[in-house]
């Protein structure tokens, strides 16, 4: 268990993880989502103690990291892909690793083989591919055997091969009763691999609840409508909790209320209607409405549709804002 | 790229019977640090250089004393063996910069803080390794660079007699000046964490603070010349009938104990860094 309180970080002026309280369970894989500069690397940092909060504190299984007697059984990590020296090779590091908790070179070439590096294990780290550090550092974070896994990032570089497979693993260590805290900006991916969801924008935690109420709360919100008479069904659905945004000429977008309304609305003013369709929200749009005032890195000449890939996750957020919001 | 095990059982504790005694504790800290040490090609190249530097120079300094007209002064010979210290010192302080700069420039240091996450002692466990290898270099450098002159020296006035007690402390004062340079280097490294930085920084004060204070000709500037690290460390390499000795100069045991107060110093700020720090 993970228990983060007021948990605070300042680098100068800028302040990259602002009061943060929460709880990863064990027993569950708990997504850690968020934007870029949303503050994820940064309190995985904190959890582990690489980086020191200005405020609050973090403890695993109720001491702070550095107090455990056995660090790499407590929590194992992978926090950068290239924590590793580039001019050794990946079982050397690896062994290096294992050498300060005494933990044998039996256990180093079961990682090896866990992880699919036994081509590559005895090569310099330098001239691995993104994918291969990434198996790396799953191997590293897997050495220990940990009680909780530290996994930023973890499905970065890897091929869908390697993705599904850590798909398998996290869930497969957390039905065996471990706490397993993953962070990602891969919405999709949280979607089928978490349990819980952790949702942070500029270092403040937005939603923390499980992924099926974050979806839920998304869902059917937005009514996508195609009418010669838009201009006049504006006025007539206008009233608390149901914003209305014109999306084009003769289109609008209704949030707060359902096709049905929308569509007994019309057909009582003797509307004609072209398109009603309810726009099915994913965990996408859970997340863009949750972090689009959250969204650290705005890019210019946002899209004006909700684009499901990460990358572009800036862009989206921007649209978000336009079209209205949960 | 192969394919990923799709076996994950085996993470389970249940294949793990040897868990129980698996623990951080110092001296497995010390032996990682030596896995770490000896699985780079820099510390075996660095290490090579200081061998090769030290014979290599040790042979052509005795073969010089040996071609003037005039015969060199008695007891001259001793100076030939420790002539390569000079070049061989910015080799190990290389190696003592790389030990821990390495880390920080790679990142590998995030790992090392995660396993050991006290901090401290990775460093100790650093300084100690560095230490212990590079005085058997030097040992073994000295052993060497002895053999090395003998063709030259022998039955000549250059002649080492081991039976001096001082000239048996200038040879043993060769590893240990040596060792207190790798650590040194290593106070700066981790101190500045960057290599350039922290090369500039020890090679600066080794060849040209050091040399430029020692020729300023004012009070202030000779009065703390002495004491700079290597100028106090290196007494202990020097034979006490040596011709050219600097009058001002400190004592052998003296001069390294200064020089070792300089290294203290550094690595204790270090540590307070690097405790404080973000890695």
């Amino acid at each position: 268990m993970i228990e983060a309180h007021g948990l605070t970080k300042r680098y100068g002026p800028k302040t990259a993880v602002d009061d943060v309280t929460f709880t990863v369970q064990p027993g569950k894989v708990t997504g850690f989502l968020g934007p870029n500069g949303a503050g994820k690397s940064t309190t995985m940092r904190m959890v582990v103690g690489l980086d020191r909060p200005t405020h609050g504190s973090v403890t695993v299984n109720g001491r702070s990291y550095a107090q455990h007697r056995s660090p790499l059984h407590e929590v194992g990590a992978l926090l950068d892909a290239k924590a590793v020296h580039t001019g050794r090779s990946a079982y050397n590091h690896l062994l290096a690793m294992a050498t300060t908790h005494g933990i044998g070179r039996s256990r180093v070439d079961e990682v090896i083989a866990m992880t699919g590096l036994e081509p590559v294990a005895r090569k310099r780290v330098g001239g691995f591919s993104l994918g291969m550090g990434q198996r790396l550092g799953i191997a590293s974070a897997l050495l220990g055997d940990p009680h909780t896994l530290l996994l930023d990032e973890p499905v970065n570089g890897l091929d869908p091969e390697g993705v599904l497979w850590v798909r398998n693993l996290v869930r497969y260590l957390a039905a065996e009763g471990r706490t397993v805290f993953l962070s990602s900006h891969l919405m999709s991916e949280m979607a089928l691999t978490a349990d819980h969801l952790i949702v942070v924008g500029r270092g403040r935690v937005v939603a923390d609840a499980p992924v099926a109420d974050i979806i839920g709360r998304a869902t059917g919100t937005t009514v996508k409508v195609r009418s010669p008479h838009a201009a006049r069904l504006v006025e007539l659905l206008a009233g608390p909790g149901v914003t209305v945004t014109t999306s084009g000429p003769g289109q609008i977008e209704v949030t707060g209320s359902t096709a049905e309304t929308i569509g007994d609305v019309a057909a009582a003013a003797g509307l004609a209607l072209h398109e009603l369709t309810p726009v099915a929200a994913s965990l996408e749009d859970a997340y863009m409405s949750l972090t689009a005032d959250e969204v650290e890195y705005h890019s210019t000449g946002a899209g004006t549709h909700l684009d499901p890939e990460p990358h572009r996750a800036g862009a989206s957020a921007g649209s978000a804002v336009t079209t209205g919001r949960l | 790229m192969t394919t990923l095990t799709a076996d994950t059982r085996r993470t389970g504790p249940a294949h793990r019977p040897d868990r129980g005694t698996e623990r951080l504790t110092f001296g497995r800290v010390v032996a990682s640090e030596w896995v770490k040490l000896r699985t780079l090609r820099s510390t075996w190249w660095t290490l090579g250089v200081t061998v090769v530097l030290m014979v290599g120079i040790a042979a052509l300094v005795a073969w010089g004393m040996t071609q003037g007209d005039e015969p060199a002064p008695p007891g001259m010979g001793i100076i030939a063996v420790t002539a390569g210290t000079q070049m061989a010192q910015l080799a190990v302080a290389v190696l003592g910069v790389l030990i821990i700069t390495g880390e920080y420039t790679t990142g590998m240091v995030r790992s090392t803080f995660a396993a050991v996450p006290t901090r401290l002692p990775a460093l100790a466990a650093k300084a100690i390794v560095l230490g212990v290898t590079v005085l058997v270099v030097g040992a073994i450098s000295t052993a060497l660079s002895y053999g090395v002159t003998l063709p030259f020296v022998s039955g000549t006035s250059l002649e080492i007699d081991l039976g001096d007690a001082d000239t048996v402390r200038a040879l043993v004062g060769v590893p240990l000046y040596l060792a207190a340079i790798a650590l040194l280097a290593l106070g700066f490294g981790a101190l500045l964490r960057h290599s350039a930085g922290a090369l500039a920084a020890v090679l600066g004060l080794l060849l040209v603070i050091e040399n430029v204070v020692a020729l300023i000709p004012l009070r202030f500037f000779e009065a703390i010349s002495p004491y700079l690290p290597a100028t106090a460390g290196s007494q202990v390499m020097m034979p006490s009938d040596f011709a050219f000795a600097d009058p001002d100069a400190l004592g052998a045991w003296q001069g390294y104990g200064v020089m070792l107060a300089w290294v203290a110093v550094v690595i204790a700020v270090a540590a307070v860094l690097m405790r404080r720090r973000d890695a």
